[in-house]
């Protein structure tokens, strides 16, 4: 039973640190400086990492569905495949989940690190709200980037299994671009870019509040990084299957 | 209700230098069940020097955090020039946080930027200064605290009596009228120990405004202050000039004084 309002406290406290940031927005301001930099840091350096990912991702959706539908004599159907598998799902959750790893558990650490050395006290004494110069901009970054890496990482992703199917497999390239742009709509880039907004507004807060409010030390910085992740991946994953039924069910 | 008799309810503008600009009313404030301030009542004066001293956790840092509104306490009233931080609402404590300026006991420099950007940060965020006024005031800012021309070093690259002084300098940027100092002297050899009380007494001059220092380094506290108090065990046991408190017979300031660990308890008081 303590576990539960355990749980429902902190669900409390962290919807309260979200609001606390929207409103700060608008009563301090955003500080753009440090929104460009930002996102510099979180969709510039999570480039290289995510484009390795898309391209094995993309290659292995191939080989998975090339190896289920040649079964039925249906090799070509591998375009389809990609298109609902890739661009629907895997490739929302990769970028999502790779922007998390990386960016969300640095802002998590760095946060808590700046508390523990009391620079989060020094900018409050300051006059200056830490939520506003420390968190909305990060929030606003991921906000940004995590669209235009997802639809990066839907492109990648398709080039390699496009490539892995004509050159490794063998699929006509036509029959493969057919029923890939047959089954892929202007919709699911919607959907995709609108599941990126979500996702990315849920790893800057989360990685803030875990951040913010972490204990003072080493062991507070461990576990509020370690929090902010574990966090991040559920409520993602999570929320992932409430969007695709919303938007596809 | 706590008594209020203090110009500290009245507005910056309003108090005259040696009258009450902070003020403590039976302030209480426990963390868990630790009672770390038991009634505390306390005034620190205008253009005046003060320090606060007593042994490690006796809630020292916890009544300059109190100042700021960082922490809140759970009874009393902390006046600052006519707000009561304990209640005031967020523009009010605003208001009064930009009054005031802060060395924290590391430093508190942002990691992340380099010295100058550090001490240009507030002035960046409150004024409309331009990028050249704000280059010369930061330049003016380290020539002050002793240390020109490092605005391009890493706060990493310091040492950590530099880092006091560079959180100083941005301390005092934004010409505050309290400048308060955490434990100012600690981690720094005694060479570097005389050079900040030093510069703390020159820039006292200098500048004319109130400082607040929270220390338990005795030679340093009598170097700076105009005013010394002592907490011990969550109570305020001693307050006065420094000759008053060196010539005080209390057997707990004295014991401290002649750095005996071993300090009397308080009439009922648990140790």
């Amino acid at each position: 039973m303590s576990a539960v309002l355990n749980g429902v406290r902190k669900v409390g406290a962290y919807t309260y640190f979200a609001g606390a940031c929207m409103r700060s927005a608008f009563t301090h301001g955003v500080p753009w400086d440090r929104v460009v930099s930002e996102s510099y840091k979180v969709g510039v350096r999570s480039f290289p990492v995510l484009f390795t990912m898309a391209l094995f991702v993309g290659s292995n959706l191939a080989i998975q569905g090339y190896a289920a539908f040649s079964t039925l004599g249906a090799g070509s159907l591998v375009g389809m495949f990609v298109a609902l598998a890739g661009v629907r799902e895997v490739c929302p959750l990769l970028a999502a989940t790779m922007v998390a790893a990386k960016a969300g558990t640095e802002m998590a650490a760095q946060l808590a690190v700046m508390r523990t050395k009391e620079q989060i006290d020094a900018i409050e004494v300051m006059a200056i709200d830490p939520r506003s110069e420390l968190v909305v901009p990060s929030i606003i970054a991921v906000m940004i980037t995590l669209p235009a890496l997802t639809v990066f990482t839907i492109f990648v992703s398709l080039v390699s299994a496009m490539a892995v199917a004509v050159l490794q497999l063998g699929v006509d390239q036509g029959e493969f671009l057919s029923f890939l742009v047959g089954y892929l709509s202007a919709y699911d880039l919607f959907a995709a870019t609108l599941k990126s907004v979500v996702f990315g507004a849920i790893i800057a807060t989360v990685s803030g509040y875990f951040g913010f409010y972490s204990e003072r030390g080493a062991r507070g910085v461990g576990e509020a990084t370690n929090r902010a992740v574990v966090t991040m991946c559920i409520v993602i994953i999570t929320l992932n299957f409430a969007l695709t039924s919303l938007l596809y069910g | 209700m706590a008594e209020l008799s203090t110009s500290a309810t009245r507005p910056f503008d309003a108090i005259a230098a040696g009258e009450p600009i902070i003020s403590f009313r039976d302030v209480h404030k426990s963390f868990g069940d630790k009672h770390i301030l038991r009634g505390i009542t306390l005034d620190f004066l205008r253009g005046e020097t003060t320090v606060v001293i007593g042994p490690s956790g006796t809630g020292k840092s916890v009544c300059m955090k109190l100042i700021v509104g960082l922490l809140v306490p759970e009874k009393g009233d902390v006046w600052v020039a006519g707000t009561n931080v304990a209640e005031a609402h967020e523009r009010d404590l605003m208001s009064v946080r930009r009054r005031i300026g802060m060395m924290f006991q590391d430093g508190a420099l942002f990691d992340s930027m380099s010295v100058g950007d550090n001490i240009a940060f507030p002035l960046q965020r409150h004024t409309k200064l331009s990028d050249a006024e704000i280059r010369d005031q930061v330049a003016h800012a380290l020539e002050q605290v002793g240390l020109p021309g490092i605005e391009d070093s890493a706060p990493s690259a310091l040492s950590g009596g530099m880092r006091k002084r560079v959180s100083l300098a941005r301390a005092v940027i934004t010409k505050p009228e309290i400048v308060m100092f955490d434990e100012p002297n600690s981690g720094l050899d005694p060479l570097t120990s005389d050079e900040i009380d030093g510069l703390i007494g020159r820039m006292k001059e200098d500048l004319g405004i109130t400082f607040i220092v929270i220390s338990h380094d005795i030679v340093g506290t009598f170097a700076v202050a105009d005013r010394i108090a002592m907490l011990y065990n969550g109570h305020l046991i001693a307050q006065g000039t420094p000759d008053a408190v060196l010539h005080s017979d209390q057997p707990t300031l004295r014991s401290f004084l002649a750095r005996n660990m071993d300090l009397p308890p308080l009439p009922g008081d648990p140790r």
